[in-house]
């Protein structure tokens, strides 16, 4: 890959998209890493000669795909209404959540993720409780088992701390600006279930249906999701690339790939490949880490302050 | 280099009246001779690569290697791949080439600048008035195609069978006329026969890794190394024509892949006139073909040479001579 001028690097030639190329030196594309590997470390000289490109491809994708799910910070993030099935549809290229908000009122509240299950398929059944078959001798369904009826339609109660929560009704309390307050002082609660104390709305995963289901205070509510995806750019191998940072440790995963699934090699240098390989990733995340002095500064400020 | 073995292999014969070979058969022997030598390379390759690895091999004169991959670059060949004519331009098969002793490599070119048709034949341009789709170069806009973009004439000039032809563009002259670095899109003809071209951007090519039969489909059912056009493959298909079936599909356009490959020696013939019934050897005869094997293998092919006569006219002794020869030449090689 050539170096680009500033020219090209600010407006990308003039072509749309101009900022195609912004902050693009900071990433290795994967091309460039196949070609690179293939150049230098593949050769009648080195330790791995005759190997196909094809594997080469293969691992330098692995690697990225786990760099993505914990060494790299690149988090993303989707923002959409949740739908009157109190759904949000999980992104194309979802692998794992980070962190799931509710933005309301200007502000970014973390949800909780709920213990209990929000979601069931239920199958028909008469009265004697058979279950019911079409002619077909497919399994008859409802749209929405009684579970998610009673959650969608806001009658399922919650045993979070918020309004669906049973244990408000009849509490004295506080409406303002749609939210309501309760004011312990005057029923205070001993032996509070921490893991259920939030007053925010609630959701679970359902990995296999590819949604995250809410309860139904989140109705037509905005919704953001944090995810990480895996790297692979939905297929578009032009679009792969790594942080530099990284570079050294995917050709190095690369190697180690190959030599420990060959013929022949000898167990030391499948052991050494290895420890190059970890010490590369230990050295790059503590490089991307980015501990800055002046931010641990001024959270250390704080270590003076009173506490009421 | 032929008439000299020639003489050379009568010389040895004649010595003790063992007999004689007639041009005809010296032709034959010299082919067999000369393939036995062209093979005999990538034999010695591999063992000087082996030699290397065991560092019993150096650098500056002692680099047999180096003069080893001389002797096969004489014979490495680049060319367009042509596709059967009942698929041109719709399925991805390419025609090997018919002189082919090795694929090297085959290269695809990803990306198509412009495409057409030539309308005038100017030596040395590409003219297309038609299109007018060139671009000169202005103040802050780039010429198109840039200097060094790759132009192929896709349609035969010759025989159909003909490589197709490839230059660079070394200038654009206006919005319907390139400079060529050779002149490909002449034809002669009157009147002129419009050719058909294709213009790739010369960077960025992309090498097309042969994968084995058994390994295709699987490679094809991968998700992270499935095909691309960044990393396509190819299996080589084998019938009356061989072919390279080349993937992922959608490369299917004539003139989109380069094969790198190592060709066949020629056929070497020693031509003659007779002269009151002597044959006397003329290299100016039409069909004359030297050896294409490097000078320094002269002695091997006397040797070989000397072994089929021998064989021929059932004298041992000339075989045992010829083999004795050839032995000690391998020797001191190694």
């Amino acid at each position: 890959m050539t170096y680009l001028s500033q020219f090209q690097y600010y407006t990308n030639s003039g072509t749309i998209p101009t900022d195609e190329n912004w902050g693009s030196y900071q990433y290795v594309k994967l091309q460039d890493i196949v070609n690179n590997f293939m150049l230098m470390y593949n050769d009648n000289h080195n330790i791995i000669n005759n190997e196909e490109r094809y594997k080469v491809l293969f691992h330098a994708k692995r690697a990225i795909q786990e760099l993505n799910y914990d060494a790299f910070k690149e988090i993303k993030a989707l923002q959409l209404t949740v739908d009157v099935a109190l759904r949000f549809i999980l992104p194309s290229d979802y692998v794992n959540w980070v962190r799931i908000s509710l933005y309301k009122d200007g502000y970014i509240r973390p949800l909780t993720e709920n213990i209990q299950v929000a979601s069931a398929h239920e199958y028909l059944q008469d009265d004697t409780g058979k279950i019911l078959f079409s002619q077909n001798g497919e399994i008859l369904m409802p749209q929405y088992s009684g579970l998610d009826h009673d959650r969608i339609m806001g009658s399922k109660k919650s045993i979070y701390l918020n309004k669906n929560n049973p244990m408000f009704n009849g509490v004295y309390g506080y409406c303002c600006d749609g939210a309501w307050y309760f004011d312990y002082h005057s029923r205070a609660r001993f032996g509070l279930n921490t893991e259920t104390a939030n007053a925010n709305p609630t959701f679970t995963i359902d990995k296999q249906a590819g949604v995250i289901n809410f309860d139904s205070t989140m109705a037509n509510e905005e919704c953001i999701l944090e995810y990480v995806s895996d790297g692979m750019a939905n297929g578009n191998d032009g679009e792969v690339s790594v942080n530099k940072l990284f570079e050294e440790f995917v050709y190095a995963y690369i190697r180690y790939a190959i030599i420990s699934s060959r013929l022949g090699v000898q167990e030391y240098i499948v052991s050494r490949a290895r420890k190059e390989k970890s010490a590369l990733l230990r050295n790059a995340k503590i490089r991307i880490s980015n501990i800055h002095p002046g931010r641990l500064l001024m959270n250390l400020r704080g270590r003076d302050k009173w506490i009421k | 280099m032929i008439d000299e073995v020639y003489s050379t292999v009568l010389s040895v014969l004649n010595k003790n009246n063992y007999g004689y070979v007639t041009p005809a058969d010296f032709n034959l022997f010299a082919t067999q001779a000369q393939l036995s030598i062209f093979e005999d390379f990538f034999y010695s390759y591999n063992h000087q690569i082996n030699k290397e690895n065991m560092r019993q091999s150096g650098i500056g004169y002692a680099d047999i290697k180096s003069g080893i991959e001389q002797d096969i670059a004489i014979f490495a060949k680049t060319q367009v791949l042509d596709q059967p004519a009942s698929t041109t331009n719709t399925a991805n098969l390419y025609n090997l080439p018919l002189d082919y002793y090795f694929v090297n490599k085959l290269y695809f070119y990803p990306t198509l600048l412009y495409s057409g048709t030539t309308t005038a034949e100017v030596a040395g341009k590409l003219v297309d008035t038609t299109l007018n789709q060139f671009v000169i170069t202005a103040p802050g806009i780039p010429e198109s195609p840039p200097v060094g973009s790759i132009v192929v004439n896709t349609s035969p000039i010759g025989a159909p069978t003909d490589p197709m032809l490839t230059a660079y563009v070394t200038a654009v002259d206006s919005v319907s006329e390139l400079s060529l670095s050779a002149d490909i899109m002449s034809t002669g003809a009157i009147p002129y026969v419009g050719q058909d071209y294709r213009i790739y951007d010369a960077n960025n090519i992309v090498e097309v890794e042969k994968v084995s039969q058994y390994k295709i489909f699987n490679l094809t059912s991968s998700q992270l190394t499935a095909p691309t056009r960044t990393y396509p493959a190819y299996v080589l298909s084998e019938g009356v024509s061989e072919t390279a079936t080349v993937y992922p599909s959608t490369i299917n356009k004539k003139g989109d892949v380069i094969c790198q490959y190592i060709r066949y020696p020629k056929t070497p013939k020693w031509t003659y006139n007779l002269v009151a019934s002597t044959p006397i050897f003329n290299a100016s005869a039409p069909d004359y073909q030297d050896f294409e094997v490097p000078e320094d293998n002269q002695v091997d092919l006397i040797s070989l040479i000397l072994q089929y006569s021998g064989m021929s006219i059932r004298e041992v002794e000339i075989y045992k001579f010829g083999a004795t020869q050839d032995m000690n030449e391998t020797q001191s090689e190694e």
